[in-house]
Order: C-alpha cells, then structure tokens, then sequence
C-alpha cells in the first residue's frame, strides 16, 4: 500500500466514524451562533424554562470562603440521587451558593441559602438548543469517571482528526494538478481573509 | 482554529492551571484625562461610545456591570488584545488597559466570538463566516457519507467505522 491510498482510506474511515460528532458540532453551532432568534422564539410561547421541586431546610455545614466549592454540592447530589451527572458549584453572593447539576438531557439548578440553611431544587424544562449546546460545551478531564473521560477523549480524537483531514486534504488536492489554481484562490482566499479578521476584529 | 481552541479548552487544567482560574491580566497602555465633555444626563452605553471614538477604538465592545454614570468601565473585543476602559466622571480619568496576551486565551475568545449582535460590519461578516463554517461542517459530513457510499470498495469497512461511531455516540448520549 502506497502513502495516497492509506492517505485517502485515514481520511475515510476517520470520517466515517466520527461523523456523529462533526453533525453534532456542526449543528449545534446554530443555536450558539443565533441565540436572540431561540430564546426570543422560546419565550413567545410563555412557558416557564424552571419548575421548582424543591424548597426546604438543608444544612451543608460550614461554608468557608477557602474551602472547595465542588465538595459542597457532594452531599446535595448525593441526596437527590444525581450523583451520576456532572455538576458545577458556584458561588453566586456571599449569602448563596448555587449548584448546576447538568446531563445531556436534564438539567437541575441548586441554590442554597447559607444564613437560612435552606435549599431550592429547580428542574430545567427540555429544549432541543439546550440538549445540543449542552453536548457541544462538555469537556474536559476533571471528572475521571470512565464515560466522562471517554467524551473528552472523542473530543481529543475530533480535534485531531480535523487537523489530519486539513493536512489530508490538502495532499490529495495538492495530487490533482487539474484543481491546483482554484485551490490556490480558496486557500488564499481563507488564509487571507482570515488574517484580516484577526488584524481588524 | 477551532481545533485548536477545542484542544486547549478540553485540557483547561494543563492551559490555565487548577481551578480557580485566575481573571486575566491587564496592563495599563495609557491613561489621560478626557479632553471632551460628556453629555449631560448620558448613559453608560452612550459614554462608552464616545470614549471609543475619542481614544480611536470604535468597535465591538460591551460596558460592565453595575452601570453607573460615575464609574464607566468598556471592555473593548479584540481578537489579539483586548482593551478594558475605565472612565471616572468625578475627574474625568481614563485608564486604558491591555489584556496580556496568553495563546490559550486568545483560541477561546475566536472560539467564543459569533453572532450578530454589535452594530459593526466587520463582526457581521466575523458572524457570516461562522454561519458559512456551519453550513460546511454539515456539507462536509454529508458528502462524506456519499462519497463513501459511492466507492463499492470501502463500503463494509466503511459501514463498520459508521456504525461503531454512531453506536458510541447514542451509548454516550444515552449514559453523559
């Protein structure tokens, strides 16, 4: 097997496989890219995004400005039975800590009163933006639990793989001489204005 | 770029350190005392907008919160350097910073910038090529697949690596 034919079957077969995330990553780029036009359209049909399911005493302890906020919110999950999904704590005033307890297809939002040691639970009502948003912003490695790292890991894969189909693509044009002059004008053409973008934007 | 971006912010401990990540870092470019007079009764947004044609950085930007007419602070988009805009009414101050630059930082406001939303050309057509890029993204997975279905040779180990992908991302999607 030559180099252009293992080239073109990388190429392939990369492709193929992570097509799920390319359609993903390029679909849900739209709500992101027209959020106005979403939301505006979601608040036209006057339906609450947040149900409260919870509102009640809870006592995390003490809440000291040094210790870790991810720790605070274990005991909240834990007791919802959330201890599954991936969850973020946050600090939002001195007085109120909230926690987002987030899966690709439900989301439930904490907040928790230090001075009064009370706790709101509220569930996120389904949108299809937000279940594609949602799978577009998760990443990283911080959780380690195995399906969490094996998400990251695909995102590794697809950013790699996006720099082999460039470089691919751009030896298996560079093999056709018929394509050679349009190419160059595409490729110039998005060098350049890309460049002008990053010098005037 | 947005291969790159996804890298860096997939790897945010290795790029940014553990959390709390640390706000970025600013150095004062110049500071002066407005040489103009701000119209009377103006609001915070109307005040930025004249800072920026004064100091000749007209463009995308937003004011800070809390908007008050005492203390005004723009921060002024840029791909490369980012600019923050303090205007104090009282002495009529201006300080003018510059955001440090760091690569990480710089992959994730491209990654970051879209939409349509400021009155300017040049980020509606920023927006544009967002849309364009888009449309691509999807063209290119489509024609992908047509392109294989055409090639009678690659269609079992093509079907094989089209099947595992999309048996992985339903698994992922039903369990994350």
């Amino acid at each position: 097997m030559k180099f252009p034919h293992i080239n073109r079957r990388t190429h392939l077969y990369l492709g193929l496989f992570l097509t799920p995330w390319v359609l993903m990553y390029g679909v849900s780029s739209i709500p992101f890219a027209h959020n106005d036009y979403f939301e505006e359209r979601d608040k036209a049909l006057g339906v609450p995004l947040w149900t409260k399911t919870f509102d009640g005493p809870f006592d995390l302890g003490p809440v000291t400005e040094s210790g870790s906020l991810k720790q605070l919110g274990e005991p909240v999950v834990r007791q919802f039975k959330l201890e599954d999904s991936s969850y973020g704590v946050y600090r939002q005033g001195p007085n109120q800590i909230n926690i987002y307890v987030h899966t690709f297809w439900k989301s439930t939002q904490f907040k928790y009163f230090i001075d009064e040691k009370r706790l709101t639970a509220e569930d996120r009502r389904f949108r299809w933006e937000h279940f594609l948003t949602g799978m577009h912003a998760r990443g990283g490695f911080e959780d380690g639990r195995f399906f969490h790292t094996l998400w990251a890991v695909l995102i590794d894969a697809v950013c790699l793989a996006f720099l082999a189909w460039i470089a691919s693509g751009i030896y298996m044009w560079w093999s056709l001489p018929g394509l050679r002059k349009w190419g160059w004008v595409a490729v110039l053409a998005g060098i350049g204005s890309f460049s002008i973008f990053l010098y005037r934007l | 770029m947005y291969a790159v971006s996804t890298f860096v912010m997939n790897h945010r401990r290795l790029f940014h350190g553990p959390p709390p990540e640390p706000p970025p870092q600013y150095e004062v470019e110049r500071e002066l005392v407005y040489p103009g007079e701000m119209p009377e009764g103006a609001t915070p947004q109307q005040v930025a907008l004249q800072l920026l044609a004064t100091l000749d950085l007209d463009g995308a930007h937003a004011v800070a919160r809390p908007f008050t007419a005492e203390r005004v602070v723009v921060n002024r988009q840029d791909a490369i350097s980012p600019r923050r805009i303090t205007y104090t009414a009282a002495d009529k101050k201006v300080r003018v910073e510059k955001m440090i630059f760091s690569g990480a930082g710089f992959f994730e406001r491209m990654h970051r910038r879209r939409g349509y939303q400021h009155n300017y050309v040049l980020d509606d057509l920023w927006a544009i090529s967002v849309d364009v890029t888009i449309v691509a993204l999807i063209l290119l997975a489509l024609s992908g697949i047509w392109m294989w279905w055409e090639l009678r040779v690659t269609r079992r180990l093509g079907a094989l690596a089209l099947g595992a992908g999309i048996g992985l991302f339903c698994l992922l999607a039903a369990v994350l």
